[in-house]
C-alpha cells in the first residue's frame, strides 16, 4: 500500500517535474538554475541558446563563468579576469545587469538567491528597449542642443551685428553731413559693404548655430588673403579712425586653402578685439610663413592680457575685469566664436600678450594652390569685363521708349549711362561735372538738332568729345549734314553689332571711324 | 555611304586671304581633314559631308555677314564651322538665327557669353569652342603668381605694367589684367595704356614703361609682326622684367622677325594643340596630309570643331538646313550634353554661356574645361615650350637670358 502510494507521488512528482520543465522552457526568457553547490541543475534551451559554448547538466558556475569570458562573445566592463572574479564571489547574491553581445544584442542577466543556498539567473532580451532609451535619450539631447543652439546664436548675433552696425552708424552720421560727392560715394559704398557684412555675418552665425548642433560642414577652397583683408579694411576703418588708432593690413601674398567665410569670421573677431583694447597705437594685420603654411597676426597695442586669463578668454562670456567694470560693449562670445571655428577648421589659434604692451592673436592656415584659387570672376559678364565696361557715356533721346531701350543696351555692356531727354537736359548733366568719354545724340530732338546739342556739350566742356549721331530719317541730305560736322551716324532702328563697332572706333580706334560709316 | 543621298553641306567662314590668311589656310586644312576621316567612316549617317569655303579677308562685320549669308542662301548649308574671325562683333549671329543653323567657332570673346544669354531662345545654335578672351587676365594673373609663390622667379617688386592694343579683344584682356592684379599682391605701375595698333614703333612706351620700373610687362596686342618688332626694340635695352605678350608671339612669323630676341618671352593660348599622345598622333597625320611646313597647333581647331559637330548631329538624329529649327535645335541639345576630348582638351559648354570653360581659372577640373596653356620660347628655332599648367605642361620656366638671376627669397612672406 505505501509503496504502491509511494509510487502514485513519485510518478505524481515526476509529472510535476515534466510540467515544470515544459513551463520553464515556455518561459520568454533563459532560466539557469544552480544548485547549492554551484553544480547547474537545470537550463532551458533559450538559457543554452544565447551562449555559443556547450552547456551541460552539472557543469560548475565557475567553469561557465570561466568558458563566457573565454568566447568573447559579452563585451564584460573592465578587465575580463576581474568580472570573472567577481562573478564567482558573487554566486548567490541578488544582482542583475546589462551586457551587450558581440553580435549588437543586449542582455539582461539577472540572478536570485534559491533556498538551501542556490541560486535563479535569468537571461532576457532588452535590445529593442535599449534601442528605444537610446533613441529617446538622443532625441532628448538634440532638442537640448538645439534649445541651447538657439540661445547661443541670439548671443552671438547680438555681439558681431554690433561691428559693422557701428560703422553703420558712423558713415550715416558723416555721410548726412558731407557735401563732398567724391567722399559721399566713397562712404555709400563703404555703407553698402557694411550692409553685406552683416548680411553675410547673419548667414555665418545661422551656420554657427548649425555648428552647436553639429550640422556644419566646412567648405574648404584656395583663395587669396588679400580678398578678405580688403572687407575687413572696409569693415573696421571707420571704428578705428573714430577711435584715432591706425588700422594697418599688410597684403599678404599666396593663396591659402580653408573655409574663407570662416576664415573672415576668426580674423573679425581678431580685429574687432584688437580695436576694441587698444585705446593708442596701431592695429596691424600681417602674416608669417611657415613651411607650408600661413600664419596671420593681428598686433594691437593694446592693454594686453594677463598670464592667468591667456587661457580664459576663449571661454565663452569671458570678460576683462576692466570690460565688466566699465560695462562698455561686448558678451564676451568673440573669441569664443573664435575658438570654436578654428577647433572645427582644425586651425591652431595662438596668443601671445605682453600687459601694457599689446597682444599678437594669430590663427595658421595651409597654403593652398593657386591655380584653384576662386576669385570674384565666375560670374562675368560684359557688364564688368567687357571692353566699354565703366564708361561713361551721355545719351540725348527725346523719345522714352526708344531712350530707355537704349540705356539697357548700353548698360549691358557695362556702360554708365547719362541719359537725357533734350539738350537743356544734357547741358544740366554736363554742368553737373560728369566727365563724359561719349555722346550719342539723336538727330531729330524737339526745337534742335542732335548736332546742335552735341556743338553746345562740346563747348561746355571744353573739348572735342567722341560723338556721334543716330537717325531715323534716311534723306541723303539729312546725312550729308552730318557728315559735313564730321559727326558719324547710325540710321534707326540701330545695330547693336554696328553701334558697338562705331563707338568702339571712335573711343578707342578713331582713325578707322571713317570706315565705319553706313 | 550611300551615293543616292545628298550630302550634308558644311560652311567654314575662313580668312583665306588677308592678314590671317595663314591661319585661315590652316583652319581650311583641319576641315577638310576632318570631313575627310569622317566620310571615311561613313558620314553622318550614311550622308557624305561638304565642306563650303567662304572667305572673310579682312574679318570686317560687313564681310563676315555677306560671307553667312552666303553660305545659308546660296549653299543652305546646315552649320557653319570655323576657326575665328575677328572684328565681326557677332553680326554674323543674326543670320545664323534667322535660319536656325548651327554656328561654332573659336572667336574668343566675351561678348558671346551676353548675346547668347541676352536671348537663349534665339541663339541657341551659336557655341563658341573657346573661352572668352576675358580669361586671358585672371588665368595670366595667376600664371606670374604661380611662378613667383612656387620660387621659380623672384619678382624685384609687385608693379605690374600693362600695354594695350586698340582692338577690343587686347583691351578686354589687358582690363581683366588689371582688374585681378590687386587679389594676387600686384600693382599697376603703367596702364593699361592702350596704343594704336597696328604698329611696329614701340620705343616710346616702352621708354614710359621702363621708368616705372616693372616686375612684368605684359603687351596684349596679338599681330604676331608688330609683337616681334617690340621685342627685338625692348632687347635694344632690356629692362629686368618678364614679357609676356599675347597670343600671336606663338606664330613662326614672330620668332622668324625677332630671332634670338625672342628667346624668354612668355606667350599663352585658351586653345591650342595638346603634346600628349593624341595631340602628337594628330599632328602627325596632319603633317602626312598637308606637308612639314603645316602648323597643325591652328588647323586643330576646326578639326576638332567638325569632329564635335558631327557626333552630336549623329547623336541627334542628322542635322537640319535652313528653317529646320526642331532638328537644329536636338543638335545643339547633343552638343551641350557632352563632354568631348577634342586633341586642344575638352569641349565642354557651359549651359548658359554656350561656350567652353577655361581650366583651371574657371573649372579646376583638367577633364572638363579647355588648358589655358603658357609658353616660353626656349629656343627660338624649336617649338616654343609648354610651361604650365599640369597636368599638360613639358617643360620648366627658365629665367629670361636679359633678366638678373636672383636667390629665391629666404625671408618670411610678410608684405
Amino acid at each position: 500500500m505505501a509503496e504502491a502510494a509511494s509510487g502514485a507521488t513519485e510518478r505524481a512528482d515526476a509529472a510535476a517535474l515534466s510540467e515544470l520543465r515544459a513551463g520553464l522552457e515556455a518561459v520568454p526568457a533563459g532560466v539557469a538554475i544552480w544548485s547549492a553547490d554551484r553544480a547547474l541543475s537545470y537550463a532551458n534551451q533559450r538559457f543554452r541558446r544565447t551562449f555559443e559554448f556547450p552547456i551541460a547538466a552539472g557543469v560548475s558556475f565557475d567553469a561557465f563563468v570561466g568558458d563566457l569570458v573565454a568566447s568573447r562573445e559579452w563585451l564584460l566592463p573592465g578587465a575580463p579576469e576581474e568580472w570573472e572574479r567577481a562573478e564567482r564571489a558573487d554566486f548567490g547574491r541578488d544582482k542583475q545587469g546589462d551586457y551587450v553581445l558581440a553580435d549588437g544584442r543586449v542582455m539582461n542577466l539577472s540572478q536570485a538567491p534559491s533556498e538551501g543556498g542556490g541560486m535563479v539567473q535569468t537571461l532576457t532580451d532588452v535590445t529593442s528597449v535599449k534601442r528605444n532609451e537610446g533613441a529617446l535619450r538622443e532625441a532628448k539631447e538634440a532638442a537640448e542642443a538645439t534649445d541651447e543652439a538657439k540661445s547661443r546664436f541670439l548671443r552671438a548675433a547680438n555681439h558681431d551685428l554690433r561691428q559693422p552696425l557701428a560703422s553703420l552708424k558712423i558713415l550715416i552720421y558723416n555721410c548726412m553731413r558731407e557735401a563732398d560727392e567724391t567722399h559721399r560715394a566713397e562712404m555709400l559704398h563703404a555703407m553698402s559693404v557694411a550692409v553685406l557684412i552683416m548680411e553675410d555675418l547673419l548667414g555665418a552665425l545661422l551656420q554657427i548655430g548649425q555648428l552647436d548642433a553639429g550640422r556644419i560642414q566646412p567648405r574648404v577652397t584656395s583663395f587669396q588673403l588679400s580678398q578678405i583683408f580688403e572687407r575687413l579694411d572696409i569693415q573696421f576703418r571707420h571704428q578705428a579712425q573714430e577711435k584715432g588708432l591706425r588700422l594697418k593690413f599688410v597684403t599678404p601674398r599666396g593663396t591659402v586653402a580653408t573655409d574663407r567665410a570662416l576664415l573672415e569670421r576668426i580674423l573679425s573677431n581678431f580685429v574687432a578685439n584688437a580695436i576694441r583694447f587698444t585705446e593708442v597705437g596701431t592695429v596691424l594685420v600681417g602674416c608669417r610663413k611657415e613651411g607650408r603654411l600661413l600664419r596671420i597676426e593681428v598686433v594691437d597695442t593694446g592693454r594686453g592680457v594677463r598670464d592667468e586669463d591667456r587661457e580664459r578668454v576663449f571661454e565663452e562670456f569671458y570678460r576683462a575685469a576692466e570690460e565688466r567694470r566699465g560695462q562698455k560693449s561686448g558678451l564676451g562670445l568673440g573669441l569664443n566664436i573664435v575658438k570654436r571655428l578654428a577647433d572645427l577648421l582644425e586651425l591652431p589659434v595662438r596668443l601671445r600678450s605682453q600687459v601694457g604692451r599689446g597682444s599678437i592673436f594669430s590663427v595658421t592656415v595651409p597654403l593652398g594652390n593657386i591655380w584653384h584659387s576662386e576669385g570674384g570672376e565666375i560670374e562675368i559678364s560684359e557688364m564688368v569685363g567687357g571692353e566699354f565696361a565703366g564708361t561713361p557715356v551721355l545719351l540725348v533721346e527725346d523719345d522714352d521708349i526708344l531712350r530707355r531701350s537704349m540705356t539697357q543696351l548700353l548698360q549691358r555692356w557695362g556702360i554708365e549711362v547719362h541719359a537725357a531727354a533734350d539738350e537743356a537736359e544734357a547741358l544740366e548733366l554736363g554742368r553737373s561735372g560728369v566727365a563724359i568719354s561719349l555722346i550719342i545724340a539723336d538727330y531729330n530732338l524737339k526745337s534742335r538738332t542732335g548736332i546742335d546739342v552735341v556743338r553746345a556739350l562740346r563747348q561746355q566742356f571744353g573739348v572735342e568729345t567722341p560723338a556721334m549721331i543716330v537717325t531715323a530719317d534716311a534723306e541723303p541730305r539729312v546725312l550729308e549734314s552730318i557728315r559735313e560736322e564730321g559727326l558719324p551716324v547710325l540710321i534707326k532702328p540701330v545695330s547693336p553689332p554696328r553701334l558697338r563697332v562705331l563707338m568702339h572706333n571712335l573711343l578707342f580706334e578713331p582713325g578707322l571711324i571713317f570706315g565705319s560709316r553706313q | 555611304m550611300s551615293a543616292d543621298l545628298p550630302p550634308v553641306p558644311i560652311g567654314s567662314m575662313i580668312p583665306l586671304t588677308g592678314p590671317s590668311a595663314a591661319d585661315g589656310a590652316e583652319f581650311r586644312k583641319g576641315m577638310i581633314f576632318a570631313v575627310e576621316e569622317l566620310n571615311a567612316r561613313g558620314g553622318l549617317l550614311g550622308r557624305r559631308f561638304e565642306p563650303i569655303f567662304a572667305d572673310t579677308c579682312r574679318q570686317t562685320a560687313e564681310e563676315v555677314v555677306a560671307a553667312a549669308r552666303w553660305l545659308i542662301e546660296k549653299h543652305k548649308v546646315h552649320a557653319i564651322i570655323n576657326g575665328y574671325n575677328i572684328g565681326a562683333q557677332n553680326s554674323e549671329y543674326e543670320p545664323i538665327a534667322d535660319a536656325g543653323i548651327i554656328y561654332v567657332h573659336a572667336n574668343t570673346l566675351l561678348q558671346h557669353h551676353d548675346t547668347v544669354m541676352s536671348d537663349p531662345d534665339r541663339y541657341f545654335g551659336c557655341f563658341m569652342a573657346d573661352p572668352a578672351d576675358y580669361w586671358y587676365g585672371p588665368g595670366f594673373i595667376k600664371f606670374i603668381s604661380w611662378l613667383r609663390d612656387s620660387g621659380q622667379w623672384t619678382p624685384n617688386s609687385d608693379r605690374l605694367a600693362i600695354i594695350s592694343g586698340s582692338k577690343p579683344y587686347s583691351i578686354v584682356i589687358a582690363q581683366s589684367m588689371a582688374a585681378a592684379a590687386a587679389d594676387y599682391g600686384w600693382r599697376l605701375c603703367f596702364g593699361p595704356r592702350i596704343i594704336q595698333t597696328p604698329t611696329n614703333q614701340w620705343r616710346d612706351v616702352i621708354e614710359q614703361v621702363r621708368e616705372t620700373q616693372p616686375a612684368v610687362v605684359a603687351n596684349t596686342h596679338f599681330y604676331a609682326g608688330d609683337l616681334a618688332y617690340f621685342q627685338r626694340q625692348f632687347m635694344e635695352k632690356p629692362i629686368d622684367c618678364l614679357v609676356y605678350l599675347q597670343y600671336g608671339a606663338m606664330h613662326r612669323t614672330f620668332t622668324d622677325i625677332a630671332q634670338e630676341a625672342s628667346v624668354g618671352v612668355i606667350v599663352s593660348s585658351v586653345i591650342g594643340l595638346l603634346r600628349d599622345d593624341m595631340g602628337k598622333r594628330f599632328e602627325a597625320r596632319y603633317n602626312a596630309r598637308f606637308g612639314e611646313g603645316s602648323t597643325a597647333g591652328i588647323g586643330c581647331q576646326t578639326y576638332s570643331n567638325m569632329h564635335h559637330y558631327a557626333v552630336a548631329a549623329a547623336m541627334a538624329g542628322g542635322s537640319g538646313a535652313p528653317g529646320d529649327f526642331e532638328q537644329n535645335r536636338k543638335v545643339a541639345f547633343a552638343m551641350k550634353g557632352m563632354i568631348y576630348r577634342s586633341v586642344q582638351g575638352v569641349i565642354r559648354y557651359h549651359p548658359q554661356w554656350q561656350a567652353v570653360q577655361p581650366y583651371p581659372v574657371v573649372t579646376h577640373d583638367p577633364s572638363l574645361g579647355m588648358p589655358h596653356i603658357f609658353y616660353q620660347i626656349q629656343d627660338h628655332r624649336r617649338p616654343l615650350s609648354m610651361i604650365a599648367p599640369e597636368p599638360y605642361n613639358t617643360e620648366r620656366f627658365v629665367l629670361p637670358p636679359w633678366m638678373s638671376g636672383r636667390r629665391p627669397a629666404a625671408k618670411p612672406a610678410v608684405g
